[in-house]
Order: structure tokens, then sequence, then C-alpha cells
């Protein structure tokens, strides 16, 4: 008899080690990482060092034993940043009627512009002539689109490929972080009457819902 | 007569004459640098003058900076065709013109505009132009898209218009154009499309 694979994982498996060491290790760049994104929700500009280093209660070499530079800082909070983006955009499902799709659309985009923006915007403004800062926000405005092509797929499906593209980029220029910014901002909008706005305009920009078979 | 010959104060208009060259200079630099803001020395070269002449003019940097977005704002002003010009045709004619107009402003002020946002900071007065700015903009499609805009309840309205300003906005004619590859021809479709959209239709009228 041939022992399973997964059986014979379990054989061999040993009581793990949790290596505390290791932990606390991580648990301090964590720290680190939120103290950096705190701090940019208070002021759009870079914070220092030494200001991370305060709100995040540790000294300045701590910060620098865990990311070589600040601009690694900025990467690796950028990388939190949008895995937990992510995170809420995929928990809203890409099915339903229409208008369940459009307002569960506008309303995770509105809520990861609201709590992201000021991540955005740094990202924008210092990202110079960083490979690995434009990489990430070509992949963010890549995962804008791909999530908009998800839930309007069945609207989309109707037009030929030259419209659909126009209609998606249309769209995208409408739920851009600064337009919700705005809305917010000078509009002095609700968030609900923000969402209002994006999912009229997105409902008048989309062609006809075609009957499901 | 009483009339006497006008004088012209030449140290005035040297001085004038300067003040517009620095204001170039500066807009010439900040098409290069963008969203960098130039410094004093850099644009006393640029300008052919010292440091000390343009702070003779300008009390500080800022203030060369409020400047240069008035003068800005002037030519972007004299872009727009006046009453009249596109406003007054049939729904495609005006927002075709629409769409050219704002499109060629966007790609001429981009660097300029990205600079202001970035550097505002707490400046009230760069934060009064920004705002001042956006809403030309949307007096502009007010003007341009006023029979379909008039179809609409005031609520309504407004929803719309802070939609066309979000579709046409700056940065959204800069992305179709930098990072999505499009054409300038391409772009123009993608607003004309996503603002006929938007506007609702006469009944009598052809889309």
């Amino acid at each position: 008899m041939t022992e399973r694979p997964e059986a014979m994982a379990f054989a061999s498996a040993k009581p793990a080690t949790v290596d505390g060491r290791r932990l606390r290790s991580v648990r301090t760049r964590q720290l680190i990482i939120a103290a950096y994104l705190a701090l940019l929700r208070e002021n759009p500009q870079i914070p220092t060092a030494a200001s991370i280093a305060e709100r995040a209660g540790y000294s300045v070499r701590s910060v620098f034993e865990r990311f070589p530079d600040l601009h690694a800082l900025r990467v690796a909070a950028t990388d939190d940043s949008l895995l937990k983006a992510s995170l809420q955009v995929v928990a809203r499902t890409a099915v339903g009627s229409r208008q369940d799709r459009l307002k569960a659309h506008v309303e995770t985009r509105g809520r990861v512009c609201e709590e992201w923006l000021p991540l955005w915007r740094a990202l924008n403004a210092n990202h110079g002539d960083s490979a690995d800062l434009q990489a990430r926000i070509r992949l963010i405005r890549e995962m804008v689109i791909r999530r908009l092509e998800e839930m309007y797929e069945l609207e989309l499906s109707t037009l030929e490929e030259r419209e659909r593209r126009h209609t998606v980029l249309a769209i995208e220029a409408l739920i851009d972080f600064e337009s919700w910014a705005r809305l917010r901002g000078p509009f002095e909008l609700s968030f609900e009457d923000a969402c209002a706005v994006w999912l009229r305009a997105i409902d008048r920009i989309l062609p006809p819902t075609p009957p499901v078979s | 007569m009483s009339l006497r010959p006008v004088k012209i104060d030449g140290r005035r208009l040297r001085s004038e004459r300067t003040k517009q060259l620095i204001i170039e200079a500066y807009l010439a630099l900040a098409q290069e640098l963008s969203p960098r803001v130039p410094t004093a020395a850099e644009i006393a070269e640029r300008a052919g003058y010292s440091v000390r002449s343009i702070f003779e003019r300008f009390p500080d940097i800022r203030a060369l900076q409020v400047a240069v977005v008035d003068y800005s704002f002037a030519q972007i002003s004299a872009l727009a065709p006046p009453r009249g010009g596109g406003a007054d045709g049939d729904r495609k004619t005006r927002i075709e013109a629409h769409v050219l107009t704002r499109g060629q402003t966007c790609d001429r002020w981009l660097r300029l505009w990205r600079s202001l946002i970035v550097n505002q900071g707490d400046s009230p007065e760069l934060r009064e132009r920004i705002r001042l700015s956006r809403d030309r903009v949307t007096a502009r499609m007010e003007l341009m898209f006023a029979p379909e805009l008039a179809m609409m309840q005031p609520e309504e309205r407004r929803q719309v218009l802070i939609a066309l300003e979000a579709l046409t906005d700056v940065e959204s004619r800069a992305r179709m154009r930098e990072f999505f590859g499009l054409s300038v021809d391409e772009a123009c479709l993608v607003w004309t499309q996503g603002i006929d959209r938007l506007l609702p239709k006469n009944s009598g009228e052809a889309p």
C-alpha cells in the first residue's frame, strides 16, 4: 500500500517551533509601515525617518535595520496597502443585477479611494525615477481596469472592441482617486452622495444590459 | 487742445519686460522639471538676469508661482473660443468643439498643472487658483451643453456636471495619452463618447 503524500507529510511533521525573534521583527516591520501610512494620512509631505521611528515607537536604527532606505520602506508600504486594497475589492463579488453590481463597484472603489488616497498621492508625487514605484502605479491602474471589466462584463460584451475600450477608459477617468477627492473635498459630498454621482454616471456611460439567456 | 503727448516711462517698461521674461523662464523650466519647482538660480539663469533681479520684482518664489499661474490662466482663457465659437451649434458640433479645446488646453498645461497641484502646499493663493480653474471648466461646460443641462432637475444637473468635470480632467487626458497610449484623436473620441452618454438626449436631435 502506498502512503498518501499528505499522510507522509503529517507523519514527518514535527511540532512547529515559533521563532519569537522573527515574529517580533515582522511585527516591528508592520508597525513601521503602519506609522509611515498614518503620518502620510495626516500630512502629504513624505515623513522623515525620525518621525516614522517616533510614531512607531522604535529608534531610527530599528527602521533602517528593517528597510535599507526610505525608498524601500515606501515600496513595502505600497505593497502592503495594495494587498489590503485588493482584499477589500475581491470581497465584493461581480454578480447580480446591473444596479447591484453598480452599487457594489462604486462603494468598494469609494472605500478604497477614501482609505488609500494619501498613499496614492505620495506615490505619484514621489515616484521619481523609481522603477519599483512606477511598476506599482501601473499595476494599480491595471487592477482598476480589470475590476471594471469584470463588474460590467455583461454590458461591455455588447460593444465592439474599440467602443468597449473607450467606454472602459471613460469609466476609469470618472472613478480616479482624484475624482473621489474632489467629490469629498471641494464638492463636500457625503460618502453616499459621492457614490451616487459615480453610480449614475457609470450607469449612463454603460450600454443597456443584454437579456441573460 | 489740452492733450499732451503721452510720456513713456522707459524704466517702468523695462521692468515690466524683465518681469514678463522671468515668468516665461519659469514656465519653460516648469515644462522641463515638473513637478519640481525651479530654483531662483535656475530661473535667473534661464531669463538672463541675476537672482537679485527676480527678488526685486517678486518677494518670493511663491509670488512668482502665483504670477505664472495667472499669466497661464489668461492664455488658457484666450485659447477657449468665445461665446458662439461652437456653443451655438448642434449637439455633435458642441461636444466635438468642447473636446477639441479642452484637449488642447490639457496637453498644453499638463506639466504646469501637475507642478501646481503637487506644490500648492498651504498657499491660499494657489489653492484659490486651482479652484478657480476647475470652476471655469465647469462654467464652460454649462455654456457648451446648456440645452442638454436645461432638461435636467438641479440635483441631476449638478451630478452630471461633476461627472463631466472628472471625465475631462487634465490627468484623465494625460493617462489616456501617456499610460494607455492613445493618439490625440482616440483620446478625443473617448471624451466625445463619454460626454455624449452622460448628457440627456433631446428627442428632436440626432445623436
